[in-house]
C-alpha cells in the first residue's frame, strides 16, 4: 500500500518540472498573442505568433535561410578561431614574460575598455561589408576575454607543480609548459573559451545588424518590410544555433577536464 | 664510509635574509642507509633536502653525490609532504612522469610502473584521478612515483604527518619493507620522534641558529621492529633530549 502511494507521488514529481516549463511558454505565448490581438504596442509592429511557423517555412524555403545561417556560422567560426588563439597566445606571453607583461600593460588599458561593435566602422572601412570584416569584429571581443582568462589562469598555477617537474626531470620551458603550466591552467583557460563561445554570438548579430550579410542583416531587411513574423524566425535560430554550439562544447570541456571532481 | 651524499660545510641564506638558515652542517649518508633528520619547526629541515635534492643551491659548502649516473635511473627522488600528484594525470599518469625523461622504451616503462604499483598496493587503483584517493592512497603515490625512476637516494619530507595515526603506523611499516627492497638510501625528515627512532638506522638532529647537526644518533635494533619497543627505547629519549632547548652534545 505504501509503495503504491510511493509511486503516486513519485510520478508528478518527475513530471512536474516538464509540465511547469510548458505552462510558461503556454503563459508566455498567451499574453504574446494578447498582446497582438489587442494592440498594446503600434499596429503593424507586433508579431503573430501563430503566424511565425508559416514564416519559417517561408524563410526556408525562399533560399534566404539556410545561406544567412551559415554565412553568420562562418563569420562565427573565423571570429572565434582567430580570436581564442591569438587571446591565448598573448594572455600566456604576457603571464610567463616579465618584459613582454610590462610592454603591453598600458596599452592593454587603453584598449581594453573599447567595446568589439565601436570597431564595425573600422571594420567596414578596412574590409567592406565582408565576412572578414564580421569576422574581425567577433574576434577582437573573443580575443579580450581568453586574453584575460589565459593570462590570470596561467599567473595562478600553483609553483609547488614547478617544483615537482624539476625534480622530476621536467624542468625545461617547453616540458613545464607541456606537462604542467597548461593542464594546470585548463580549467580557467576553457572557462574563458566557454564565455566567448557565448560573447561572440551576441557580438555576431549586432555586427551583422550593422549591414554584414548573416541573420542579423536578414533580419534587419524583414523589419524594413515589416515583416516582423521572419525576425522572430530569425531570433529563434540564433537562439537554437547558440544552443547547439554551447552544447558541442559544453562536451569538449568535460571531455578535457575530466580529471576534475565537478565533472565526473 | 662508503657514502652516497657527503654534505661538508654547507650554508644557506633565504633570499632577502640577513643571517642564513642553516651553517656549518656536515653530514654523510651511507648507501643503502635510513637516516633521518629531525629538528623544530622552521629549522631548516625541508631546505636542506631540497639542497640534497638539488633544486635550491646552497650558499656555501659542498653536497656530493657519489652515486653513478646511470642510463635509465635518476639518482634522487623526492616524495612531498602534500603527495603533491598532478589532479590532471591518473595515478598511472604521475608514476610516470618521472620515466617520461629517462630514455626508456615503452614496455620497460610500463614494466617499472607495474612493479611499482604491485610494491606500494596500487595496482587497482591505477586507472583512479587523484581526487579519488585517500590520503595514504596519495602518499603511496608519491612513493611510487619516487620509486620508479630507480634512486640512489629517496628524500622524503615528512610524508607521513598529514594521514591519520592508523594508516601513518602502516605506511611506515610498508615503507621499512620498500626501502629494504629498493636498495636505496632514504633520507627522511620527520617531526616526529618516534617515527625516526621506529623507521631509521640513524637519527640527525638538527638545531641551533643557524641550524647545524646536534645530534647524532644511530640505532642498531634489528628489523622488524615492535613500535612499542622502539617507543619506549632509551633512544627514543635521548633524541627527545638533544631536541629541547638547549639540549643536544655539542660536536
Amino acid at each position: 500500500m505504501s509503495a503504491r502511494a510511493g509511486q503516486w507521488t513519485a510520478a508528478p514529481t518527475r513530471l512536474r518540472p516538464i509540465l511547469f516549463g510548458i505552462g510558461g511558454l503556454v503563459l508566455f505565448l498567451t499574453l504574446w498573442k494578447c498582446a497582438e490581438a489587442f494592440e498594446w504596442v503600434r499596429r503593424g509592429t507586433m508579431p503573430d505568433p501563430f503566424l511565425v511557423p508559416h514564416a519559417a517555412v517561408d524563410e526556408f524555403t525562399s533560399g534566404r535561410m539556410v545561406p544567412a545561417i551559415i554565412s553568420s556560422l562562418i563569420h562565427y567560426a573565423w571570429g572565434l578561431g582567430v580570436g581564442i588563439v591569438l587571446g591565448f597566445l598573448v594572455g600566456a606571453a604576457a603571464a610567463v614574460s616579465r618584459w613582454f607583461d610590462e610592454l603591453h600593460a598600458y596599452l592593454a588599458r587603453v584598449l581594453r575598455p573599447i567595446p568589439p561593435l565601436a570597431w564595425v566602422i573600422f571594420a567596414i572601412a578596412w574590409f567592406q561589408v565582408s565576412h572578414a570584416g564580421a569576422a574581425f569584429v567577433i574576434a577582437i571581443g573573443v580575443f579580450w576575454v581568453n586574453y584575460f582568462a589565459t593570462y590570470s589562469a596561467v599567473q595562478k598555477v600553483d609553483p609547488r607543480f614547478f617544483e615537482l617537474a624539476e625534480a622530476f626531470g621536467h624542468g625545461g620551458f617547453w616540458t613545464r609548459a607541456r606537462n604542467i603550466t597548461l593542464p594546470a591552467a585548463s580549467p580557467g583557460i576553457l572557462t574563458g573559451v566557454r564565455t566567448s563561445v557565448g560573447q561572440a554570438w551576441m557580438t555576431l548579430i549586432a555586427a551583422e545588424l550593422l549591414g554584414v550579410p548573416g541573420m542579423g542583416q536578414e533580419m534587419n531587411a524583414a523589419a524594413g518590410v515589416g515583416a516582423y513574423e521572419a525576425v522572430v524566425v530569425y531570433m529563434l535560430a540564433i537562439s537554437a544555433v547558440y544552443a547547439a554550439s554551447d552544447m558541442v562544447f559544453g562536451i569538449i570541456e568535460r571531455r578535457v577536464l575530466r580529471w576534475m571532481p565537478s565533472s565526473v | 664510509m662508503d657514502a652516497v651524499i657527503g654534505v661538508k660545510d654547507l650554508r644557506y641564506r633565504y633570499p632577502g635574509a640577513e643571517t642564513p638558515v642553516i651553517n656549518s652542517l656536515t653530514l654523510d649518508v651511507a648507501r643503502r642507509a635510513f637516516v633521518s633528520v629531525v629538528g623544530g619547526s622552521g629549522v631548516g629541515k625541508s631546505t636542506l633536502l631540497r639542497m640534497i635534492a638539488g633544486l635550491i643551491a646552497p650558499e656555501a659548502g659542498d653536497i656530493r653525490i657519489t652515486a653513478e649516473q646511470q642510463i635509465g635511473r635518476r639518482r634522487r627522488a623526492l616524495v612531498f609532504q602534500d603527495g603533491r600528484l598532478m589532479p590532471w594525470r591518473d595515478v598511472h599518469g604521475n608514476i610516470a612522469f618521472g620515466l617520461e625523461k629517462l630514455s626508456l622504451n615503452a614496455q620497460e616503462r610500463a614494466s617499472r610502473i607495474e612493479e611499482v604499483l604491485a610494491l606500494t598496493g596500487l595496482t587497482q587503483f591505477a586507472d583512479r584521478w587523484p581526487h579519488q584517493l585517500s590520503g595514504g592512497q596519495t602518499q603511496r603515490v608519491g612513493i611510487a612515483r619516487a620509486l620508479a625512476v630507480k634512486p640512489d637516494i629517496l628524500l622524503m619530507d615528512e610524508p607521513f604527518s598529514a594521514v591519520d595515526a592508523l594508516t601513518r603506523q602502516h605506511l611506515q611499516t610498508e615503507l621499512t619493507r620498500i626501502w629494504q627492497r629498493s636498495g636505496a638510501a632514504v633520507v627522511f625528515v620527520t617531526h616526529d620522534i618516534e617515527e625516526a627512532v621506529y623507521l631509521s638506522d640513524r637519527v640527525v638532529v638538527l638545531g641551533g641558529n643557524p641550524a647545524r647537526v646536534t645530534a647524532d644518533i644511530a640505532i642498531d635494533d634489528p628489523r622488524p621492529r615492535d613500535r612499542a619497543v622502539s617507543a619506549a627505547s632509551s633512544i627514543t629519549r635521548e633524541v627527545a633530549e638533544a631536541l629541547a632547548p638547549g639540549g643536544g652534545a655539542h660536536i
